[in-house]
């Protein structure tokens, strides 16, 4: 697929994101999560690149959530691995608010 | 990448245990608690320090020593929660005190937080926790373990072979090539502490490390030995947290000296739980976890019931069908 045939999809309305903190979402067969953060909305693929423990589940303080299984350490901004032992960086999706609702480009 | 699973805050949180809210609150970070607590063990510290002293030219040095090291070896405990990094709110402090227990109890920091992911991956499970401890065959056997003899040669040996480069095919199962290096400097360095320490206490003649420090930590690794058996030991091999794990209920005292780890199956139900929330995420849990009443000696009447054939062994294959 192209980057000109992506396409933004509603994946959840703000109002029902946890305020401050990771919500989980499901879009088809993918696990996301959507986080907000104190930078904005921001949104990855759920499962921790290392143990594969899903991320929603663990410690969100407004910029780096911590796997809950063994607490290697992701920043939801750019998705890079900040702290072992996770070392390779969560797949990041595109996203924006539109209407009160968070779509990410697939 | 490894399979998706399914931890068990997961799963408790999809059963309605408790909600994610609830848990975010539990999950709250902060220095105070730690740091008081740290500041009543040194206070402890000193005055057992004090007791050994006093005792200098006599027989009672033994039970000071005794508890100096009942004391020192409680330093696992803050290590272990170190390892998980909710002792205090950053990462950095939790990496500084984490290292400190470890060169107090001879324990390499970063060796022991790799084997501990897998412990809580795979609790219980023959072949895959590595920190698995079998339930005795005898009660010989439980005494020998609990004389610590058995560990200090796993945890010496497990040292020199770090230190030498060579990992061996369960150090491998939880270290990948990126993380061996690490394991292996940190070994090298602490080898190379101990041994500075050696030198300088021959070359001034001190003998107070030897008495203030190690020899209390050999002569309270017992207790510690004791405590981490009751964790899991006796319960079942099966990849079940309502089932493999143990919470003892045990007095303040004690949930103090071991930062309530006491509370060992909610802490694996959520190890991102500081040790100060475990007593609430253990209200929380209520009828969801295995709990001993009557604390570390019940989980030890349970063992050795088991060894002397009063109770069936955990660790007996189930009947088919």
């Amino acid at each position: 697929m192209s980057p000109r045939d992506r396409t933004w999809v509603d994946l959840i309305a703000v109002a029902d994101l946890e305020p401050g903190d990771a919500t989980p979402v499901t879009l088809g067969t993918r696990e996301l999560a959507v986080f907000d953060a104190k930078d904005g909305i921001f949104v990855s693929m759920a499962r921790c690149t290392h143990g594969a423990a899903n991320l929603c589940d663990g410690h969100f303080d407004g910029t780096f959530i911590e796997c809950p299984l063994h607490q290697g350490l992701f920043d939801v901004r750019d998705g890079s691995a900040r702290a072992a032992p996770a070392r390779v960086p969560l797949r990041m999706l595109d996203a924006r608010v539109e209407n009160g609702m968070v779509q990410v480009l697939i | 990448m490894a399979q998706d699973v399914r931890t068990p805050i997961t799963q408790a949180m999809q059963e309605g245990a408790l909600t994610r809210r609830e848990l975010k609150a539990l999950m709250v970070r902060s220095d105070r608690p730690a740091l008081i607590r740290v500041a009543g063990f040194g206070l402890a510290l000193a005055v057992t320090s004090g007791l050994i002293w006093l005792a200098w030219e006599s027989w009672l040095i033994w039970p000071a020593m005794f508890l100096q090291g009942v004391l020192i070896v409680h330093l696992f405990s803050l290590q272990h929660e170190c390892v998980h990094y909710t002792a205090f709110k950053t990462r950095r402090l939790n990496d500084v005190f984490g290292n400190l227990c470890g060169y107090a109890i001879i324990l390499p920091f970063q060796q022991f937080r790799y084997e501990h992911c897998n412990h809580h991956t795979y609790t219980q499970l023959k072949g895959r926790d590595p920190e698995l401890i079998e339930l005795p065959i005898s009660v010989w056997t439980y005494l020998w373990y609990i004389s610590s003899v058995p560990y200090w040669r796993n945890k010496f040996s497990q040292i020199a072979r770090n230190a030498s480069g060579r990992l061996n095919d369960e150090d491998r199962s939880f270290l990948s090539r990126h993380e061996a290096p690490v394991i292996i400097r940190e070994a090298r360095l602490m080898v190379a502490f101990y041994a500075v320490v050696l030198l300088v206490a021959v070359a001034m003649g001190w003998t107070w490390p030897l008495w203030f420090w190690i020899l209390p930590l050999f002569l309270g690794e017992p207790v510690m030995r004791a405590i981490r058996l009751t964790e899991h030991v006796g319960r079942p091999n099966v990849d079940d947290m309502k089932e493999n794990t143990r919470t003892s209920l045990v007095t303040r005292p004690m949930q103090f000296l071991c930062w309530n780890m006491n509370y060992h199956a909610e802490h694996h139900y959520a190890a991102s739980v500081p040790f100060h929330a475990l007593p609430a995420l253990h209200e929380k849990l209520r009828g969801y976890v295995y709990v001993e009443k009557r604390g570390y000696l019940g989980a030890h009447l349970d063992i050795l019931a088991q060894l002397v054939g009063r109770k069936p062994r955990s660790d007996a294959p189930k009947p088919a069908g």
